[in-house]
């Protein structure tokens, strides 16, 4: 197994407390964790953390795809670690980094393309635009879909976008 | 009370409008004054943050920047929003370089972050409203055994939420006794609904559902009352899933916190859009009456 440092820097960077290296693998998180409970630890929060925290690349991103996309972001792990370490954070890295390489679930991508044409993840629809004005709703007031697309656009992010 | 920029979010807007219904309507009556502004998505701290960070801090920075331009703070309805404006909101007031990086992108399109607004979610604000809520419900929801779920994000991370007891939250049941009803514990509070592993791996979102629901049921509860739109849309829309998956039946009335204020102050659940709802409400307006 063998450690990618700049990957390991990047771990570090994210976590700003830096707090990340005192864990001892107590697996309070996992022992916590709900995912981990419906799939025998398929889903693995100390797993990941002591991984990331080795700069394991290649045994994160190659490990099948639930053992990064399982955490359905609970933010318990992180209350419960006795050394502070905000776990979630961390899984939001490896989380962005399997979506760069093109292998996130396709959710991840139809949400982000339905914002960069909308501005909403969920699009306004004539239905339920009448259902408003029925319960004495104003209209929701429409967001600037040129300017939040360019936006995207000026930092790359479109480029991850599949289909595009 | 100042006024608020309300952010109802994508799923409440425009989705289940119904939630903003009996929102805007407590709030009318609580004196909580709101106005509207062109907010995008938040964007989903469960979704888009997992996409791209950056770009996640660089469309709630906007957002923010949005409400700032007015000098108000923002009230959201739902727990991912507040969620993701509250966590944008913290790291860009910590972290300069990350501040400093997002600005430059906000500067191309005219915008920028100062950080001088806060996020609330309503329910926050409603906790500190109990006082006007007990004496505003004229209705009051007497035996009714209400199960609470506050959701995940409604106080957690705790140290950026600064709401409730993370693990041991009591503002929603607080709420819910302001009203007249009884709390009924059923020692799964604070367990997830399942709904953001739902998006990559439904199976495992119905093993976590099917466990809050077995808790709600034995305790005995009339109904199970949220203040998340995805916490709804999971157990509201989701529970004949449930029911077809484990050949047991499941059908706890879902309600909104607001809805059950709303009805408690006497205002006819006609007006609130109940018949929305997935599951069958009409046994409690009854028992309410």
């Amino acid at each position: 197994m063998a450690t990618d440092f700049e990957f390991r820097k990047q771990v570090l960077d994210m976590h700003m407390s830096g707090v990340i290296k005192y864990c001892y693998q107590c697996n309070r998180c996992t022992d916590n964790c709900p995912v981990a409970e419906v799939t025998d630890n398929a889903y693995n929060p100390r797993q990941n953390i002591l991984n990331a925290l080795l700069g394991f690349k290649d045994a994160i991103f190659s490990a099948e795809k639930i053992a990064i996309w399982g955490c359905t972001i609970c933010d318990t792990c992180d209350e419960v670690c006795p050394q502070n370490i905000e776990l979630t954070e961390i899984f939001k890295l490896l989380k962005n980094h399997s979506v760069a390489n093109g292998d996130a679930p396709d959710f991840y991508y139809l949400q982000a393309k339905t914002i960069f044409e909308n501005a909403k993840a969920i699009p306004s629809q004539p239905a339920i635009e009448r259902r408003r004005e029925q319960l004495g709703l104003p209209a929701v007031a429409a967001p600037d879909v040129n300017e939040l697309s360019t936006l995207l656009k000026n930092m790359g992010i479109d480029k991850k976008l599949k289909g595009e | 009370m100042a006024e608020y920029k309300m952010f109802e979010g994508c799923l409440i807007g425009n989705r289940i409008p119904f939630i903003e219904a009996s929102c805007r309507k407590i709030f009318d009556k609580l004196g909580i004054a709101t106005s509207q502004a062109p907010f995008s998505c938040c964007p989903d701290p469960t979704g888009f943050a997992n996409f791209d960070n950056d770009g996640w801090l660089a469309i709630g920075a906007r957002n923010l920047a949005l409400a700032e331009s007015e000098g108000k703070d923002i009230i959201s309805l739902c727990n991912g929003c507040s969620n993701t404006l509250k966590l944008v909101n913290h790291t860009l007031k910590h972290d300069n370089l990350k501040k400093d990086k997002i600005n430059k992108e906000l500067s191309k399109i005219g915008k920028e972050y100062k950080g001088t607004i806060d996020v609330k979610h309503f329910v926050s604000v409603l906790k500190g409203e109990l006082e006007k809520i007990k004496n505003s419900t004229v209705k009051p929801l007497s035996g009714l055994k209400v199960a609470c779920h506050p959701g995940c994000h409604y106080m957690r991370p705790s140290e950026v939420m600064e709401t409730d007891d993370p693990m041991h939250p009591i503002d929603l049941k607080e709420i819910v006794a302001a009203c007249g009803a009884t709390v009924v514990d059923y020692g799964e509070e604070t367990l997830c609904c399942g709904s953001s592993v739902s998006n990559a791996y439904e199976d495992h979102g119905m093993a976590i559902l099917k466990k809050k629901m077995d808790a709600v049921k034995k305790a005995g509860a009339d109904c199970l009352v949220v203040n998340c739109p995805a916490c709804f849309q999971q157990f509201d829309g989701k529970q004949r899933d449930l029911s077809k998956k484990f050949e047991e039946e499941f059908k706890i009335p879902i309600f909104y916190i607001s809805e059950l204020i709303a009805l408690g102050m006497g205002i006819p659940a006609d007006e609130l859009g109940t018949k929305f709802h997935r599951t069958r409400v009409s046994d409690i307006l009854e028992k309410i009456g």
